[in-house]
C-alpha cells in the first residue's frame, strides 16, 4: 500500500486527513468561541436541598424566579434528591454499571424538574427535554417566559465510570454548568441549602471559614473532604471558555437570588 | 411529611447514600465493593471506522458487510459507526464560525449517524435494525433474533459534551461512545475496525520506520505520551477507571478475516489492556 488513503473519498477542510488525535492539530483548533444566547442566566434548584423540603422552601422560591424573570431571562435546572439516592441504593444492590445508575436517577430529577416546570406554567415556563435544549431553548424564551429543564446531563448508559467506586459523577451541577456553557451564559446559579463554601462542614466543625470567592484550581488544590458542588464541575471549569464562574447561594434565603442575578456578591463564587 | 425513606428497607449503604454527601470520598469507596452485574455478557462491540473504512465506500465497506454477515449466527454484534471526513469540514467550519464544542458535538453525531445509515442500508435485508440511544431497552431483543444491531458511535452527550483541555474539537467521539457501550452492558469484546494493523511507534501513514505493536498495556501507553494515537484519548483514560472492559482491540478492516479472528479471540491486529487486571488475573491463575 502506497498511499493507504488512496480508497478515501475526502471533503476538502482544513482537517481533512489528518488524525485528530494529534496533539498538534488539536492546538490548531484553539481560537475564540462566540456566545450563543449571553443573556441567558441558568439556575439550578437542588434536589436534595431544596425541591425535598417541599412547599416551604421552593414556593417562595419559584415567586423569586418569576419576579426576576422580567430583568433576567432564565432558565432553571433542577436535581433529583433522594428518590435518586434510593434508586442508587436498590440499583447498586443489585450491581448495576454506572451507566445504568445514571439513566436511572436521571428520572428522579426529570420529575422535579416536570413539577417545577407544572407549578411555573401560569407564568409561560415550560419543560424541555434535552432534545427539544437542543432544537428549541432560543425559540422557548423568545415565546414564552422561561424553561425548566433536567439538571442531569442526559448521558444515561455513555456516563462514564469515576475513578473511585459507581456513583454517576455527573450531576446536575454539571449538567446546568455544561447548559450554560454551551449557550455561553451570563452566570449560572446553584440554589442550595448552605451559605455556599466552607474550609470544614459548618454544621459539624465549628472552626469552619466561609470562602466567599476561589478559583476552580485553587479549591481542587486543597481537597477538600467534602463539597457543596460535584468536584466534576471544578474540573470543567478548569477548562471553560464562555462560562467565568459558578455561583453557590443559599435558596432558603430570600433575596439571595435576586442579589446574585444583579451581581452581588452573595454566596460563594467559584471563578475559572 | 412523614418519613418516607423506612431505615429498616434500606441497606446500610442505602441509609449512607440517602443521608451523606456523594462527593464523600468514603461513601464512594463503600459503592466499590459492591457486585458488578454484566448486562449483556455475550455481546461484542465492533466500532467501524468513519474516516477509515465507511469514508472509503465499496471496495472497503463491502467485504465488511460480508464479513459481518458470515459472523450473525456465531457472534451477537453491536454495531457502532465513527464519522470522518465530513466531520472533519464540519467541525472545520463551526470553528471557523467561532461555535463552541457542544454545537461540534451535535454536528458531528450527524455524520455518525449518517454512517450507520448507510451500513443498515446494506444489512437491511439480514433483518438487523438501527437503533437510537433513546432505543436501547429493545436492543437486547433485536441481538438474540437477528444477532446484531446498528447504533451511531457517538455518544449522546449533545450539547453537553466536555470541553477539550485543548482546542475545541470534542474529545469524547465514536471510539468513546462505543467503549461506553461495551463498558456499561460488561461486553464480552470491544473490537475497533480501521485501517491499519493497529498500534505503531510512528503514524505508518507518514513514517516508514514505523513499528507495529501488537500489545501494550493502557499505562505504558499512556506514559508515552505521544503526539498522535490510534484512539480517542479519553477511551484510555477511561479504561483506567472501567470496571468491565479492560481490554480492547483494533484490527485492520481492510485485510479480509480480522475482524472474525478477533471475534473468535486471536490476538490479531494490537491489544491495549489494562496492566491492574492482567496481573491480577495472572495472580488468580498461579
Amino acid at each position: 500500500m502506497n498511499d493507504v488513503h488512496a480508497g478515501a473519498q475526502h471533503v476538502v477542510s482544513r482537517l481533512m486527513r489528518e488524525s485528530l488525535m494529534d496533539k498538534a492539530l488539536i492546538a490548531g483548533t484553539e481560537s475564540p468561541v462566540r456566545a450563543i444566547l449571553p443573556n441567558l442566566n441558568v439556575i439550578q434548584i437542588g434536589g436534595l436541598s431544596i425541591m425535598d423540603r417541599g412547599h416551604t422552601a421552593l414556593m417562595p422560591l419559584l415567586d423569586e424566579i418569576v419576579a426576576n424573570q422580567g430583568e433576567h431571562t432564565q432558565v432553571v435546572g433542577v436535581g433529583p434528591g433522594v428518590r435518586a439516592r434510593h434508586m442508587l441504593s436498590v440499583g447498586l444492590d443489585l450491581g448495576l454499571p454506572t451507566g445504568a445508575l445514571a439513566t436511572l436517577a436521571a428520572k428522579s430529577a426529570a420529575q422535579n424538574a416536570y413539577m417545577v416546570s407544572c407549578l411555573l406554567a401560569a407564568h409561560g415556563f415550560v419543560y424541555l427535554e434535552a432534545p427539544f435544549i437542543v432544537q428549541l431553548l432560543p425559540a422557548m424564551l423568545a415565546a414564552a417566559r422561561g424553561a425548566v429543564f433536567n439538571g442531569i446531563p442526559p448521558y444515561d448508559l455513555w456516563e462514564h465510570p469515576p475513578a473511585l467506586g459507581k456513583i454517576p459523577p455527573h450531576g446536575s451541577d454539571a449538567g446546568s454548568y455544561l447548559v450554560a456553557e454551551a449557550f455561553g451564559a451570563r452566570s449560572v446559579i446553584l440554589l442550595k441549602d448552605v451559605d455556599g463554601l466552607y474550609t470544614a462542614d459548618p454544621k459539624a466543625d465549628p472552626d469552619a471559614a466561609f470562602i466567599p470567592a476561589i478559583g476552580a484550581a485553587e479549591l481542587i488544590a486543597m481537597r477538600l473532604p467534602t463539597l457543596p458542588i460535584e468536584p466534576v464541575v471544578l474540573e470543567l471549569l478548569t477548562r471553560t471558555k464562555l462560562v467565568r464562574g459558578i455561583r453557590i447561594v443559599n435558596g432558603l434565603v430570600p433575596g439571595n437570588l435576586t442579589r446574585a442575578l444583579a451581581g452581588d456578591k452573595v454566596g460563594t463564587m467559584i471563578h475559572a | 411529611m412523614h418519613d418516607t425513606t423506612s431505615k429498616d428497607m434500606l441497606t446500610d449503604l442505602g441509609r449512607r447514600l440517602v443521608v451523606g454527601s456523594l462527593s464523600d470520598a468514603a461513601l464512594q469507596e463503600a459503592t466499590e465493593r459492591t457486585p458488578n452485574f454484566a448486562i449483556l455478557p455475550w455481546v461484542n462491540v465492533v466500532k467501524i471506522g468513519g474516516q477509515s473504512i465507511m469514508d472509503r465506500g465499496a471496495p472497503a465497506v463491502r467485504p465488511v458487510v460480508d464479513e459481518i454477515v458470515a459472523n450473525l449466527k456465531r457472534h451477537k454484534m453491536i454495531l457502532g459507526t465513527g464519522a470522518g471526513t465530513r466531520a472533519r469540514h464540519v467541525y472545520s467550519l463551526a470553528i471557523d464560525l467561532g461555535l463552541p464544542t457542544g454545537v461540534l458535538t451535535v454536528l458531528g453525531t450527524a455524520v455518525a449517524w449518517q454512517n450507520a445509515q448507510l451500513l443498515q442500508y446494506l444489512l437491511a435485508q439480514h433483518g438487523i435494525a438501527f437503533i437510537e440511544p433513546e432505543g436501547f431497552a429493545s436492543l437486547p431483543h433485536y441481538l438474540m433474533e437477528r444477532g446484531a444491531v446498528i447504533c451511531q458511535g457517538m455518544p449522546p452527550y449533545k450539547l453537553w459534551e466536555h470541553n477539550p483541555s485543548v482546542g475545541r474539537i470534542p474529545p469524547e467521539r465514536t471510539d468513546t461512545g462505543c467503549f461506553l457501550i461495551a463498558e456499561v452492558f460488561g461486553a464480552r469484546k470491544m473490537i475497533y475496525v480501521k485501517d491499519e494493523d493497529g498500534l505503531y511507534t510512528a503514524d505508518p501513514k507518514k513514517d516508514p520506520e514505523a513499528v507495529h505493536i501488537p500489545r501494550i498495556s493502557v499505562q505504558e501507553l499512556l506514559a508515552r505520551d505521544l503526539d498522535d494515537l490510534v484512539v480517542e484519548r479519553a477511551v484510555l483514560e477511561l479504561m483506567l477507571k472501567a470496571r468491565n472492559i479492560h481490554e480492547i482491540q483494533f484490527v485492520n478492516g481492510l485485510k479480509p478475516g480480522e475482524l472474525t479472528a478477533a471475534l473468535d479471540g486471536a490476538p490479531v491486529g494490537t491489544v491495549i489492556y489494562d496492566a491492574a487486571y492482567a496481573s491480577a488475573a495472572q495472580g488468580d491463575a498461579a
